[in-house]
């Protein structure tokens, strides 16, 4: 009987915590794919996959690398699997306007439309950093890559993105 | 010694790098600030653009509530249906029970509180460096308010989604080390509650006309006596700028 309320108890602590990180996992996944129903897709199958896993979580510390790396695992899946097609940058973002519109702020828009156009390599670990608020070394270890790469692709990606959002980068350095 | 090139270099790969020696170069460079607090508005801007409104969960199942390995066959099934009736009732009864425990609003609040620390675990590092003031503002202006530097050293501020609202997620260096405080304003409470689960213990104490404010530490031996006080010195220290 204790062993049954422990169980219980411990989905419910896992689903809270799935609960609580599924925002910002959706919008991740929004981030790397660029298409909110195959973000959507593939956060539902990465939930699916996390919570037949998650004895192999062992501290809660640790659940959001965890989810990130099932989360790039079930989008390379995905990629792999629908082989998807290479399409126009403005109809993508003209596809997914009302994710990119943000009330009353088309500055906001512009930012998102702007991040739209980075190129993966540089999209990213640009969203790995400011929205999931991952350090340098923990984009490395996600990215497998060193942390000198790492960080020139966040300085190259946010120095693009200034670039294409207007703001004065003449007095930004050069590599 | 640090040239303005590669102080820039720096903050353009992250603007929050701790690293003293960015300290010191802007603290003696004429330009650097500027070109510092511009980049920091546009990162601002940034990470709000990062957090685009989302549909809920809703309705849909975030994940299963029976086991995937459901698919004996009848027989078995009809065997067992005895046996399941009994364990489905029981199961009922800890179902039952069990929501009625989660729905304990202090308790359900706390745990959500608690769950929403395993997504940022970089936030409880002990340093010495505060949030530059504008990032600060940018997070605690979507909840109307400001903090008198009384509340202390705040050396992490994020917007974060929060049972659907976005809320300050703020960690002040105190005495006893790093404290989360979270501003609840959608979060009302009756009473000041107390709790010690997942290896945090801390305080969620109600803010008159201003939801809650939940404030922990993290660590067994954490004296939530001090957090009390913390708390009482954080909420002092909140200016509320609208109603």
């Amino acid at each position: 009987m204790n062993d049954q309320i422990g169980g219980n108890l411990k989905r419910a602590r896992f689903q809270a915590l799935c609960q609580s990180l599924r925002p910002d996992l959706l919008r991740f996944a929004f981030w790397l794919s660029r298409d909110r129903a195959l973000a959507e897709d593939v956060v539902q199958e990465t939930m699916l996959r996390a919570w037949k896993a998650q004895d192999s979580l062992m501290d809660e510390a640790a659940a959001k690398p965890w989810f990130l790396t099932i989360i790039r695992r079930e989008y390379a899946r995905c990629f792999e699997r629908k082989r998807l097609v290479t399409v126009d940058l403005d109809e993508l973002i003209a596809r997914e306007e009302p994710m990119l519109a943000a009330a009353q702020d088309q500055d906001l828009a512009e930012l998102r439309a702007a991040l739209f156009k980075l190129p993966e390599e540089y999209r990213e670990p640009l969203v790995l950093q400011v929205l999931m608020g991952c350090s340098t070394a923990e984009i490395a270890a996600e990215l497998k890559l060193s942390n000198a790469a790492v960080l020139t692709r966040l300085f190259r990606g946010r120095k693009q993105l200034r670039a294409l959002c207007g703001e004065d980068t003449s007095l930004d350095p050069d590599e | 010694m640090m040239d303005c090139a590669q102080y820039r270099r720096s903050i353009l790969a992250d603007p929050h790098d701790p690293n003293p020696d960015l300290k010191i170069h802007r603290d003696g460079c004429p330009e650097c600030p500027e070109y510092t607090d511009r980049l920091l508005r546009f990162e601002g801007r940034l990470e709000r653009a990062t957090r685009m409104n989302i549909p809920a969960a809703g309705d849909a199942r975030v994940v299963p509530l029976r086991s995937p390995t459901a698919g004996a066959s009848s027989r078995t099934l009809f065997l067992r249906r005895g046996w399941l009736a009994m364990a489905a009732s029981v199961l009922i009864v800890l179902v039952v029970a069990g929501s009625l425990w989660l729905a304990a609003p202090g308790s359900s609040l706390a745990a959500d509180v608690v769950a929403h620390m395993a997504g940022e675990p970089q936030a409880w590092a002990r340093t010495d460096v505060p949030v530059p003031p504008p990032q600060l503002a940018v997070v605690l202006r979507d909840s109307n308010m400001r903090l008198d530097p009384n509340a202390g050293m705040v050396s992490y501020a994020r917007s974060c989604l929060f049972r659907g609202h976005q809320v300050p997620h703020l960690v002040v260096q105190t005495e006893m080390g790093p404290v989360t405080v979270m501003v609840l304003v959608h979060e009302s409470l009756p009473q000041a509650v107390r709790f010690d689960e997942g290896g945090y213990r801390g305080v969620i104490v109600p803010v008159a006309g201003h939801g809650s404010l939940a404030v922990l530490a993290r660590g067994q031996k954490a004296d939530l006596n001090a957090v009390r006080h913390i708390a009482g010195r954080v909420q002092g220290a909140i200016v509320w700028t609208a109603s």
